[in-house]
């Protein structure tokens, strides 16, 4: 898979603004992780939990759904028990990349409920959504290249399975709404949620 | 070796550097040993090697607390690693539980789930200043 220049992130500089004081910080990846992300965050102190909810994601793993009737039903809390344990409010920040892309939408309050409830207080989820006009991607990896530079595959043959979640969709997803929303030049919207 | 005893398998040949727990080895228990040692085998228990590294090869399966001055995951682990100097997970590699080690490897492709803790001599200069970044001028929609 080809990558993509490694770019500048500013919701990344605002997510190390906001853990500034923070000396070893406890966060959760959940992509595949890749030797560069390890480096990165250990580097700066963190304590990492890894859970890669990405690649089922990707593929759509049928152990993740069953059929109630004629109707195809996404089993939330088995994709959510791939998660290790992790006592709550303890995560410092949560990088889900392009995960809400990947999955239907009636996972998604679930998914997120369940990120707020790990973050600790000041946490942030820190993900990447597509832009509306972008139909495929839905392949792409991302990684830390540094601290405020996302490295990635420019994955761009594998359409996206769901329409693309909004702002507002995004606000509301993410209790008290505290998101910010950050355009890039590659198709796709960096999203910061603060607990 | 072990408090089971497991029965050593296809013993290495003079001059390798690992003592084998060859693939039709099960057992469980406590395992320590003082030289490297290369596990094919299924064991469930716990595995020390302070000063020598422990390799779990492709058709091993463990289910163990691991300590080690070195541990090298190519089959499946599931238990929590502390690692002296150096935990790496090769490509073929399945580790379920939580890692401290001074350095941490994991090849793309394998699998890891559990948590990563490196074991520092809290040395503050080696982490990054983050307070020295850049202020942002949001650009927010």
């Amino acid at each position: 898979m080809p990558f993509a220049a490694p770019a500048p992130s500013r919701a990344l500089q605002l997510l190390w603004q906001h853990l500034a004081p923070i000396r070893h910080p406890h966060f959760l990846e959940c992509g595949p992780v890749s030797q560069s992300t390890l480096d990165v965050l250990l580097l700066r102190g963190a304590r990492l939990y890894v859970a890669d909810l990405i690649t089922p994601a990707r593929q759509n793993t049928a152990a993740f759904w069953t059929r109630r009737g004629k109707t195809a039903v996404f089993l939330a809390d088995d994709f959510l028990a791939q998660i290790p344990a992790i006592p709550p409010e303890s995560i410092s920040a949560i990088c889900c990349w392009g995960l809400l892309d990947l999955l239907p939408r009636e996972a998604l309050p679930v998914l997120v409920e369940r990120f707020y409830s790990l973050l600790q207080p000041g946490g942030v989820l820190f993900c990447i959504l597509r832009e509306p006009y972008l139909a495929a991607g839905a392949e792409a990896r991302w990684w830390f290249e540094t601290l405020t530079v996302v490295g990635s595959s420019a994955g761009k043959q594998k359409p996206f399975p769901y329409p693309a979640v909004t702002n507002r969709e995004m606000e509301r997803l993410f209790p008290d709404g505290n998101v910010k929303t950050f355009l890039t030049r590659s198709g796709r919207r960096e999203v910061l949620g603060i607990k | 070796m072990t408090e089971s005893t497991p029965k050593v398998m296809h013993p290495p040949a003079p001059g390798s550097p690992h003592t084998l727990l060859g693939r039709t080895v099960v057992a469980q228990g406590q395992l320590s040993a003082n030289e490297d040692l290369l596990i094919e085998g299924q064991f469930q228990g716990n595995i020390t090697l302070e000063d020598h590294c422990l390799t779990v090869g492709t058709e091993g399966h463990l289910k163990a607390e691991i300590r080690a001055r070195q541990v090298v995951v190519q089959g499946s682990v599931t238990g929590n690693v502390t690692a002296r100097e150096k935990v790496e997970i090769r490509r073929t590699g399945r580790l379920m539980g939580d890692l401290v080690a001074a350095t941490v490897a994991i090849e793309e492709g394998a699998y890891f789930k559990g948590s990563i803790d490196i074991s520092r001599g809290e040395k503050p200069e080696e982490s990054q200043d983050v307070t020295a970044l850049p202020r942002l001028e949001d650009r927010e929609v």
